[in-house]
């Protein structure tokens, strides 16, 4: 099945183009972009990311994790320090407070590379339709579409001032 | 790629395993070596107790030699013994240092040609001794100091047999003037004793008695007693001291009259006039009135001293209406060419209150204890320089250093073909010897003690002589033997040993070994004034040489006359005084200092017409404007730690040597006097950072040594918060709601160890400090590290003047005894250690653990697993806990000095912070004993080793848990007890009990 | 494969392939071109750090063999330079994080062309302040029991001690902060290994898990940028705070205070910035970056000097006015000792550099002269280092036993291992230059494809 790459300048076009697309029902898209553009962001996937709930279970994890660990461990030994009871929670909290901050970061990055499907390309090599224009300032439209289809999308494509329409595989 | 097989793989793990192995190995091993027959009395770990005799000063306090798998680990006081009753001062604790010292003798050494003592057999040192006597028999002469009762008549027998020139008896601190006083006063030639036990008024004229005096842990204690707030509510006996500086005994005094040095005569009769004129004394003494008193009148003395009229009418008012008073005579600091004259003076001073045959004690003449003359000893010197002495053998004392240049014996000895050291460590004059024949120290010998009449002290050994060393007794019988059948027929056969047991043969010595001796009530002889004492005549001294300042040497607290400067301890232990260590200072007043533009720690030359000293400065206010005075004992050449030696600079010496320029100086009865120069001060310019271990003695109000005033005390209960203000807690923010000491253990635990410091009986003589150290293996860590202000010391003895104020101190904070005022004492000394606090804020700061709050409330110090981040220390409001900077464990105990180790405390690692758990080896040792009787450890069953040594019993320890226990009882009195620092709420287990301050006497 | 022919890294980085010279790409020239070639004069500033930081190690190697005895502590001062310059690398490290977290979250664009230095600092800070900590204790060989790992002694640790929430606090920090630092650098990664070849193509390859630039990509990422600033903020605020109740928590006069957390937290804050201007005045000259750190940059880090000067200086007189309101004798000598005491030029250079230099800072020429920007700077970073010295040295040489009260000055190996300190900061920073763009790439390039796209409709 044959794809199509085209070549914009402005994500302001790459945007308009593929919601067009997807309303002729060519859902097979993927873009290329420089930078991050929140125009851009709900081309592939709508919906809001689901990094968040990563985030949300390392935090709460770490929190559970500070206590549980402080308060056992007090306990699990017993020794009197300056008169203070064994599970004194205001100390704690300060562990339990990093560990929430430490969880939620660790799992943040995880999320993000789950999400994000990172690492992909099996590194090194990438995706044919990539090319380091897209790192430099250019964007990428990436249409897959049958083949008689081809023209058409080719045409519609153009008509938002695509700089350059390659086919990248037949 | 490099390939890995299974060959190489296993290689690679053996090698790691290897190396892991090899780590584990790091650590030394000890080997433990088991008993092949396990002697009777020993049982590993389980302490003997020997009963000795002390050797460091002529008091002779009994010792108890705690012994652990036959090595004594720590000298502590014998109960028993009526002089010490128990206690022991820094000196004696430190003296278990001789035997493990690494400046001993290892066996008989003989000099050879290149000026080397090179180590020779005994047989050889014996034959070479005995010949060069018999070369000249009558050119030999015996110079020493005291060697004990029976070792003495030994070597007076050895004299006649061997037909000696002779034997001098030399003590650098003899009572000589006091003998020739008793005798010109009441005829009969001995040493008086002076009991203080229950005098209501003590009069001191400058004789060091709470410190190097004739007595002092003895005298320490019967003041303590006298003075007992809670026996006496009056305050019990008031102490005036009259001397030109505030020493240690001044300190503690009520009254201190800062009299012109070397007028301490003219006062007494002055006083002894007032008080006769004010009805005191008998007939007899009105008779004295136009005698010895004539010129003694209350202006002409006021004049002549230096001292307000009214103070010497109040003082003599007081002296003849004191119900039982006593004046001391003046001691070796204040002891000059009129030393007899001004001793005299005091003494019938004392006839005059009535407290001859009381509590001063005149014993029957007796020759035998005539203990020197100091003119014998420069009649020796010129018998030297006139070549009339061939063979010179020295015991027991070290003249090189002691005796003055200008008595020339220094030189005169290197005339001396032959002198024979018996010492058992380097010394200046043992260095100078052609043979040493190093005698035992006193924990390896036998030897008896006759300090004073009714006392025979016993010396036992408690350990195997580490080395090829031989008791003095035996060298001399062998000698004796070696020349031949006639002369040994002459001396006792048998050993030294067999000669004591037949001296004691008239007792059971097994029971007086167990005893520490025989000790009976001495005998009294009733006594008289004799003719001599009204046509006494008291002059003010003669001063040789000229200068502003008269030169005062002053027994050093510890060092004595130099014979403790080679002990560590005594060298790094601070001066109870001015806090310095390892090195002399001069004591100048601040006027002087102002005068001459000195200022701390400026190197001042002294210069006398005997010769000059430089010596750093260390102004002061409690010192007279007109005097320097400059510590006796440092400035030795020889010795690891006396002199520079330890610090790899041989020979050369540590500070000055005061005694350098003293000329000869002697008193009328031919005894040695030591206020007799006078000083000129030159400015050098330089500067000496002095190592100090206290820079301020202002409180600045906070709640540290606090005192009360009697009347405060004395008055009517007004609810305790009010007499805690009275007792220094300034500042109602600083009140915090009564807390249960006791509370601060865990639930359902027998015990809280608590301690009570009384405050108002201790003198600051700092034997508990000298006892902590030996008993916790406490490093001692050398001048370099105090100056950098590292001691290792886990008791301190704090000083402050007063109760101080918040004063705006600016610029680098300059050591401060400027509160002190002369002729006004309000010296608080305050033994600082950990207060194992209920709410320690060491505790939670440490991230590991390595310190935490026993069950019973102790505060533990977990060495192991301490990573030394030190927040401990800097969290510390007490400041008591101490950093290993350096591996002091290793590099601060020389062979043999790890053999006196106590094995019960470990010693500490580089890197790891230590502090006093209250001797918890002491603790635990109790618990055994009472876990096999099944019963709680009882009150009073463990005693501390600082309080174990305090010779008042200022230190009392116990259980806060037990309400009948004497620190709960001690604790118990609102109105003296404090809780130090007790505004940052620690809720310590030590309670102090406030300095009491009585009012000044009257007339 | 054949390798590929060897080319110099200028060449690597312009493959002849690079389309029309416009921003994007030039933005990813000039930005990449920091990490061209290296000049004598990197080599040898780079020589220079590396020996002052082996001399340090190898004190800091003699120290842990024979003892602390080599630094200058005294008792009652157990603790010096050591701490305090710790203490001082914490603070450096909030600059970082800062920037990127706070106005990321503040949506202040300023920052980007400044985030990616201020986050490698952080790390670098982070990473030499921790190894002060290592420094300080007594038995390096046993520190590793601050950490609470199952042990047959079956004992954990005191997570009462503040120093217990140091460990965790400083880790968390180090942690987040390289993960900060991470994932803010993948697509820039990506840019550089679409242009690099030989060994950098293999690590930016290796680091930029074959990023793409997808929107799916972007969209998570931003969304993880935005988490991660969520979580940083308050952890950077923490940090510092916990690292103040080391102090706080005690009972020291002059260190028990409520209002350490903050006045610790602003002076950081303070410090760190100045670091940021100290070190990106020279990189801004050396590599012609004014295009993108420019004046406007340094007016906006001059403010948040002047701001955070005021909260130090407001400390200070705080401090004064409580120790004085407090009654507290303890409390009054202290400070006043603090001030007129054994260091009071230590004080008085603190309060110089930090509340008083500052104060120019109100001209806005002078604000954005960068010279003289840097110039103050400097001082802050001082005043700050003495600020730390002030509050503990004097708080311990001036406790509530006046018979210990004594005086430190630090040893030659403390300064020597000081200077270590710098040196390693230096060198892990000019290190980094040479190996990762020393500004963030496509933040940069998001503004200016902004800006052109405006352009642009301006245009038609």
């Amino acid at each position: 099945m044959p794809s199509l790459l085209a070549v914009f300048d402005k994500p302001g076009s790459v945007a308009e183009v593929a919601h067009r697309l997807k309303n002729r029902g060519y859902g097979d898209l993927e873009v290329y972009s420089p930078a991050a553009f929140p125009e851009l962001d709900d081309i592939v996937d709508a919906g809001p990311s689901r990094v968040r709930v990563w985030t949300l279970v390392g935090g709460l994890l770490g929190a559970v994790t500070g206590y549980a660990l402080t308060i056992w461990m007090a306990n699990d030994w017993q020794l009197m320090i300056g008169g203070k009871p064994f599970s004194s929670i205001p100390p704690y909290t300060v562990i339990a407070f990093e560990l929430t901050i430490l969880f939620g970061g660790l799992l943040t990055l995880l999320g993000l590379l789950v999400v994000a499907k990172l690492p992909s390309g099996g590194f090194g090599k990438l995706s044919k339709a990539y090319s380091a224009r897209f790192s430099a300032e250019e964007f990428g439209l990436v249409v897959g579409c049958k083949e008689r289809d081809v023209l058409e999308v080719d045409a519609l494509l153009r008509d938002y001032d695509a700089k350059e329409v390659t086919l990248v595989e037949a | 790629m490099a390939e890995i097989d299974r060959r190489d793989f296993l290689k690679l793990i053996g090698a790691g395993a290897g190396a892991a192995a090899a780590a584990g190995c790091s650590d030394r091993v000890e080997k433990l070596i088991p008993y092949v027959v396990q002697p009777e009395v020993i049982s590993p770990g389980v302490p003997l107790y020997y009963a000795s005799t002390c050797r460091e000063c002529p008091a002779a306090c009994g010792l108890h030699v705690k012994t652990l798998d036959g090595r004594p680990v720590k000298l502590e006081g014998n109960p028993q013994h009526p002089i010490n009753r128990g206690a022991l001062c820094a000196r004696g604790q430190t003296a278990i240092g001789r035997t493990y010292h690494p400046d001993r003798f290892r066996g008989p050494m003989l000099r050879n040609g290149s000026d080397q003592l090179e180590p020779i057999s005994w047989e050889t040192g014996i034959e070479l001794l005995s010949l060069e006597i018999a070369k000249a028999p009558d050119k030999a002469h015996v110079l020493g100091g005291d060697p004990g009762d029976t070792a003495g008549k030994l070597i007076d027998r050895f004299v006649r047999a061997v037909g000696a020139a002779g034997r001098t008896v030399y003590e650098p601190f003899a009572s000589e003037a006091l003998r020739a006083a008793t005798g010109n006063v009441f005829g009969v030639n001995s040493e008086p004793w002076f009991d203080l036990t229950d005098a209501d008024l003590v009069v001191d004229f400058g004789n060091e008695i709470l410190d190097t005096g004739l007595s002092p842990v003895e005298h320490q204690r019967q003041l303590a007693q006298a003075r007992d707030i809670a026996t006496h509510p009056g305050g019990g006996a008031r102490f005036v001291y009259v001397g030109p500086r505030l020493s240690q005994t001044a300190s503690n005094s009520d009254e201190w009259l800062a009299a012109r040095p070397g007028s301490e005569g003219i006062l007494a009769l002055g006083l002894a006039r007032v008080a006769i004129e004010s009805g005191g004394g008998t007939e007899q003494h009105r008779a004295l009135l136009d005698g010895v008193l004539a010129g003694a009148d209350v202006d002409t003395v006021a004049e002549k001293t230096d001292l307000p009229a009214e103070t010497i009418v109040r003082l003599g008012r007081a002296l003849a209406n004191a119900g039982k008073p006593v004046a001391v005579p003046p001691g070796v600091a204040v002891s000059s060419r009129r030393a007899i004259a001004a001793t005299a003076a005091v003494l019938i001073l004392n006839d005059v209150i009535g407290a001859v045959g009381d509590s001063v004690r005149i014993p029957p003449e007796n020759e035998s204890r005539r203990r020197a003359s100091y003119r014998d000893v420069l009649a020796l010197v010129n018998a030297i320089e006139d070549g009339r002495v061939g063979v010179l053998l020295v015991h027991d004392c070290n003249p090189v250093y002691s005796l003055p240049k200008a008595s020339g014996f220094e030189a005169a000895l290197a005339e001396v073909p032959f002198v024979v050291s018996f010492a058992s460590m380097v010394d200046e004059t043992a260095e100078r010897a052609h043979l040493v024949l190093p005698d035992h120290t006193p924990l390896e010998s036998w030897g008896d003690l006759v300090p004073r009449d009714g006392l025979r002290c016993l010396i036992q050994p408690t350990i195997r002589p580490l080395y090829d060393t031989r008791a003095l007794g035996d060298t001399l019988l062998d000698t004796a033997r070696a020349m031949g059948e006639e002369m040994a027929s002459k001396l006792p056969s048998g050993s030294f040993r067999t000669l004591l047991e037949e001296a004691w043969s008239d007792t059971d010595l097994t029971a007086a070994l167990a005893r520490g001796g025989e000790f009976s009530q001495p005998v009294a002889a009733p006594v008289a004034l004799a003719e001599g004492a009204a046509r006494l005549e008291v002059v003010e001294p003669v001063f040789s040489g000229e200068g502003d300042f008269a030169l005062l040497p002053f027994p050093h607290s510890f060092l004595y006359d130099g014979r403790g400067a080679n002990l560590p301890w005594l060298q790094e232990i601070p001066d109870p005084v001015v806090k310095v260590t390892w090195e002399p200072w001069a004591e100048i007043s601040l006027e002087t200092a102002e005068r001459l533009g000195l200022e701390f720690g400026e190197v001042v030359t002294i210069e006398t017409s005997a010769g000059r000293i430089e010596v750093p400065v260390h102004p002061r206010g409690g010192i007279r404007d007109d005097v320097v005075a400059v510590p006796i004992g440092q400035g030795h050449s020889a010795g690891r730690y006396a002199s520079r030696a330890g610090d790899g600079r041989a020979g050369e010496a540590r500070g000055a040597n005061v005694i350098e320029i003293l000329p000869a100086g002697v008193d009328e009865s031919g005894g040695r006097a030591w206020l007799i120069e006078k000083a000129r001060l030159h400015k050098t310019g330089r500067h000496q950072r002095l190592p100090l271990l206290q820079f301020s003695d202002n409180k600045r109000g906070r709640q540290l040594g606090e005192a009360i005033a009697l009347a405060d005390l004395a008055a009517a209960e007004q609810g305790e918060q009010e007499g805690r203000l009275e007792a220094g807690h300034h500042g109602s923010h600083e009140i915090r709601e009564e807390f249960q000491a006791s509370a601060d253990a865990a639930v359902g635990i027998l015990y809280r160890w608590g301690m009570t410091v009384d405050l108002d009986r201790c003198t600051g003589c700092t034997a508990c400090v000298a006892a902590c150290y030996v008993e916790n293996n406490i490093p001692v860590v050398g001048e370099e590290e105090i100056r950098r202000v590292r001691p290792m010391s886990w008791l301190r003895i704090e000083r402050y003047i007063g109760d101080g104020e918040p004063e705006l101190v600016t610029g680098r904070n300059h050591p401060t005894r400027n509160r002190e005022e002369l002729g006004d004492v309000d010296v608080r000394h305050s033994p600082m250690m950990c207060q194992q606090c209920g709410s320690a804020p060491c505790e939670p700061v440490c991230p590991v653990f390595a310190t935490y709050h026993s069950e019973e409330g102790l505060n533990g110090m977990v060495y192991n697993r301490c990573i030394g981040t030190r927040y401990c220390a800097a969290n510390c409001p007490y400041k008591v806990r101490r950093f290993n900077f350096f591996d002091n464990a290793l590099t601060k105990w020389p062979e043999p000095m790890r053999l006196g180790l106590n094995p019960d405390v470990t010693v500490r690692a580089q890197g790891v912070m230590e502090k006093c758990t209250f001797c918890i080896q002491r603790i635990q040792a109790a618990r055994q004993i009472a876990k096999a009787e099944g019963r709680p450890i009882r009150d009073g069953e463990i005693v501390m080793a600082c309080q174990q040594a305090c010779p008042t019993q200022a230190i009392q320890f116990g259980n806060l848990r037990d309400p009948n226990s004497a620190i709960v009882k001690n604790a118990n009195q609102p109105k003296r007890a404090y809780h130090a620092l007790q505004m940052v709420n620690t809720r310590p287990a030590v309670t102090y009990l406030a300095k009491v301050v009585r009012d000044p006497v009257e007339g | 494969m054949t390798p590929p022919p060897a080319m110099s890294v200028a060449e690597t980085l312009h493959p002849a392939a690079e389309p029309a010279d416009t921003g994007g790409s030039k933005i990813n020239r000039d930005i990449l071109r920091v990490m061209e070639g290296v000049s004598l004069g990197y080599f040898g500033l780079l020589a220079i750090v590396v020996l002052v930081v082996a001399w340090a190690a190898s004190l800091w190697a003699l120290q842990v063999y024979e003892g602390l005895g080599l630094a200058g502590y005294s008792v009652p001062i157990f603790w010096g330079v050591y701490i305090v310059t710790f203490v001082f690398w914490i603070g450096i490290a909030h600059a970082g994080t800062l920037i990127s977290a706070i106005l990321y979250l503040f949506r202040a664009k300023w920052r980007n062309s400044i985030n990616r230095s201020a986050e490698a600092m952080t790390v670098f800070a982070v990473l030499t302040a921790a190894q002060f900590l290592g420094i300080h204790v007594g038995r390096l060989w046993k520190a590793y029991f601050i950490l609470p790992y199952p042990n047959q002694r079956g004992l954990w640790v005191n997570f009462k001690s503040p120093l217990m929430w140091d460990t965790f606090a400083i880790s968390t920090y180090a942690t987040i902060s390289v993960i900060f630092l991470y994932v803010g650098l993948i697509p820039d990664l990506a840019v550089a290994r679409d242009r690099a070849t030989g060994w950098r193509k293999l690590l930016y390859t290796a680091l930029a898990l074959g990023w793409q630039g997808t929107t799916r990509q972007w969209k998570s990422h931003s969304r993880s940028v935005l988490h991660l600033s969520g979580l940083a903020t308050p952890l950077v605020l923490s940090v510092h705070s916990v690292v103040s109740w080391d102090f706080a928590m005690t009972v020291v006069p002059g260190w028990h205070a409520t209002i350490f957390a903050p006045y610790f937290v602003a002076g950081a804050i303070f410090s760190g910035m100045a670091m940021v201007i100290t070190v990106m005045v020279p990189v801004r000259r050396i590599y012609h970056l004014e295009t993108y750190i420019t004046a406007y940059h340094f007016d906006n880090m001059a403010k948040f000097l002047l701001l955070t000067s005021w909260i130090v200086s407001y400390s200070y007189i705080t401090e004064y006015f409580v120790a004085w309101y407090s009654g507290v004798e303890a409390e009054q000598s202290a400070f006043w000792l603090r001030a007129f005491g054994p260091y009071w030029i230590s004080t008085w250079v603190m309060i110089t550099c930090n509340a008083i230099i500052p104060q120019i800072l109100w001209f806005k020429k002078l604000r954005t002269h960068v010279p003289t920007l840097f110039v103050v700077a400097t001082f802050v970073n001082i005043g700050m280092w003495f600020e730390r010295y002030v509050i503990i040295i004097s708080g311990l040489s001036r406790e509530y036993d006046p018979a210990v009260w004594g005086v430190y000055t630090p040893s030659w190996v403390e300064l020597s291992i000081l200077a270590g300190g710098f040196a390693f900061f230096a060198m892990l920073f000019i290190i980094f230059l040479k190996i990762f763009p020393v500004i963030a790439i496509t933040e940069v390039k998001e503004l200016a494809i902004h800006e052109r796209a405006h352009a642009a409709e301006e245009a038609h």
